[in-house]
């Protein structure tokens, strides 16, 4: 096991990889920027050093600034947390180059790993079902007709050189895509100067589920049963519950299963997680996958009592899983509310400040992740994440009721948060039903969808 | 710093009147008393200074040693803490090694922007009266000029030395015109972004090239 490790991250994720390197006897160094010099992780570091401004592409986003930070701190190894340098492939080259350790995949793996059409590829001829689609590119009308025949309609046409959902038509019939496919030609033409199209099936109404694994260096892989994600905010996810209601027990089994044996098989390393887009009628369908710790990681070890980032490090450090997959016993219901500084009111904008007053709740199966104290100044120069409550109760219902009880206790004054979104979500009959689907709050309007719930009393 | 009412209420229990006098006189406090207590506090050595008025309370504290805040890089054993060796000054003041430009201007905590922190900057070598410090540009290994030694003329933006970032030096400037002063980080030694390497000492007359850069 290494002896000291460089966190090169911020907020509640450096707290909780700074723990986690307690726990297993590791010093912690927190590498931060000018604007987070009297942030909780460096206060609780074992030693603390600055790196660069405010500004993160010349701190937290600076491979060399990181990397001499871990050099001339007697570093071994360095935590990326989430987000910033995290998935970076070529970081984690330069940080082997440097005898140092990524904790995370291995640079090569990250690498084959790096592109979501070839993982898709990679994962799918492993045995994991993606999006279905068109056999290469559309030849002509006739090609067309037949292939969205086979796939099933709706289907989307997508230009080949488009991105960014540029250029996309979504058609239910074939009458439809006879007529869609000549003005999708022309205008991917005259956008990409290349007129080639393929079909995909249109998914309406999905739910994201995701899975939760970790392999070890001798190629022992385990699942942690899956996360359901589908309350978000503009593709921002902001709660997330385990386990979904979307999917029967035993196809949750199929799923979690399927994804493991499939990530083992393609040389995978450490933790990761494995999206999935589910559909109405229960299929899944694979859609990328994420080689690092995430936000909502404190759901699955509150249903598991397995703690990932210690698993991270132990892994990274070349040891064995230690269990396997029978040891792995799934308990309960978890929620995971993500608390930011925003203004449901304006638009979600986000906010900072400083934090005037701050209880955080507590109480059976009530967990607080959270960088804040009395005092602090949220810096306005990064994500608006506060803080994450993870409530456990031995089913959903005492889970729902906990969150209740801990959403009222939370205390945070000095900024706006989005407690009152969650406590609409906890009103709500979607939400309560299992409902929800990714694109319900856009659909409806988060604010509206808040100014609702506060109408009916909740 | 911390201020307090002796009747301390939730906020739902007082009148917007209340609130808004409350603001008012957190905000008298905070922007005209403040800055006279700290300047107390550095003048006198004490700890701490606490001011009594209309049933608030005002108290300015000096950080302790160890408490509060992260050790820094070179502060392993053995070595002596840049930026506070040798000058007798209160450990702690996390401010010291902020990155200063320009010469003896501000000395306490009466700039009425915002963000300015609660005055503890005082005790930074940079404020002193007559005194610019340059800090290093970067993560890594100092190396000082050569020929550098206290007593030597050098102007603003002069190159001091360097910070080798994995192999790539990256300049230590003068701050401003001045002589060489106290070396605050030993060659060899790590330094983090924005500590305090040399003291510069003004020479008095501003010159040409004195442009605070």
């Amino acid at each position: 096991m290494f002896s000291k490790v460089l966190i090169a991250n911020r907020g509640e994720i450096a707290l909780r990889i700074l723990r986690a390197c307690r726990t297993l006897g590791i010093e912690a160094v927190v590498a931060y920027s000018e604007a987070d010099r009297d942030s909780l992780p460096v206060q609780l570091a074992d030693e603390a050093i600055c790196i660069g401004p405010a500004e993160a592409k010349r701190s937290y986003l600076s491979v060399p600034a990181v990397i001499s930070a871990a050099v001339v701190t007697g570093c071994e190894a360095i935590h990326p947390g989430y987000g910033f340098l995290s998935e970076d492939d070529t970081f984690a080259e330069v940080v082997r180059a440097h005898d140092l350790v990524f904790i995370g995949p291995p640079p090569d793996i990250l690498e084959r790993f790096a592109s979501k059409a070839g993982t898709r590829q990679l994962l799918g001829d492993r045995g994991l079902p993606t999006i279905p689609g068109s056999h290469g590119m559309l030849r002509d009308d006739a090609h067309a007709l037949e292939e969205a025949q086979r796939i099933g309609y709706p289907v989307l046409i997508k230009p080949s050189a488009g991105g960014g959902g540029k250029g996309m038509r979504m058609v239910r019939s074939p009458r439809e895509l006879e007529s869609a496919i000549k003005v999708a030609r022309s205008e991917a033409k005259a956008a990409f100067g290349d007129d080639s199209l393929y079909l995909e099936k249109w998914l309406e109404d999905t739910r994201h589920v995701e899975v939760q694994v970790a392999v070890d260096r001798f190629g022992h892989g385990v699942h942690f049963g899956e996360r359901d994600c589908s309350v978000q905010r503009r593709h921002q996810k902001i709660l997330e519950e385990s386990p979904t209601l979307a999917l029967s027990t035993a196809a949750r089994a199929d799923l979690a299963e399927r994804a493991v044996r499939a990530v083992v098989a393609a040389g995978y390393e450490n933790v990761g997680t494995l999206e999935f887009l589910v559909d109405t009628e229960g299929n899944f369908y694979f859609i990328e996958i994420n080689c690092r710790i995430q936000v909502e990681h404190p759901v699955t070890e509150m249903l598991t009592g397995v703690d990932l980032v210690t698993t991270q490090l132990r892994i990274a450090a070349g040891e064995p899983l230690g269990f396997t997959q029978a040891d792995v016993v799934m308990r309960g219901h978890a929620i995971e509310f993500r608390i930011n500084a925003e203004d449901a009111e304006h638009d979600f904008r986000p906010g900072a400040g400083v934090v005037e007053r701050y209880l955080a709740p507590a109480g059976p199966g009530v967990r607080m992740d959270s960088h804040l104290y009395p005092g602090y100044e949220v810096p306005p120069y990064y994500d608006s994440l506060l803080g994450k409550l993870i409530v456990w109760g031995p089913d959903r219902e005492t889970a729902i009721a906990r969150s209740r009880v801990a959403l009222d206790e939370l205390l945070i004054e000095g900024l706006t948060t989005n407690v009152p979104i969650h406590r609409a979500l906890l009103a709500s009959e979607a939400f309560l039903e299992g409902k929800m689907t990714t694109n319900l709050l856009d659909r409806v309007g988060s604010s509206a969808f808040v100014a609702a719930a506060a109408r009916s009393g909740a | 710093m911390s201020t307090s009412k002796g009747d301390r209420r939730p906020d739902a229990q007082r009148s917007p009147e209340e609130r808004a006098a409350d603001h008012a006189a957190v905000e008298r406090l905070t922007t005209e008393l403040l800055p006279s207590l700290v300047a107390r506090l550095a003048a006198t050595g004490l700890g701490e200074v606490e001011l009594r008025e209309e049933g608030w309370r005002l108290r300015v504290r000096r950080p302790a040693s160890g408490i509060n805040h992260g050790r820094r890089a070179g502060d392993r054993p053995g070595r002596p803490q840049p930026g506070h060796a040798g000058h007798g000054h209160a450990p702690g003041a996390l401010e010291s090694h902020r990155p200063i430009r320009g010469s003896a201007g501000s000395t306490n905590g009466s700039s009425p922007g915002h963000g300015e922190p609660s005055g503890f900057a005082l005790e930074s070598d940079a404020d002193l009266p007559g005194g610019a410090v340059a800090t290093s540009p970067a993560v890594g290994i100092f190396q000082p000029r050569n020929d550098l030694r206290p007593g030597l003329a050098v102007q603003a933006g002069e190159k001091l030395g360097v910070v080798d970032v994995l192999g790539i030096s990256q300049e230590v400037v003068a701050p401003a015109d001045g002589l060489v002063g106290a070396a605050l980080v030993d060659a060899g030694h790590a330094v983090e972004y924005g500590q305090e390497l040399m003291r510069i000492e003004l020479t008095g007359v501003p010159s040409q090239g004195s442009d605070p850069a």
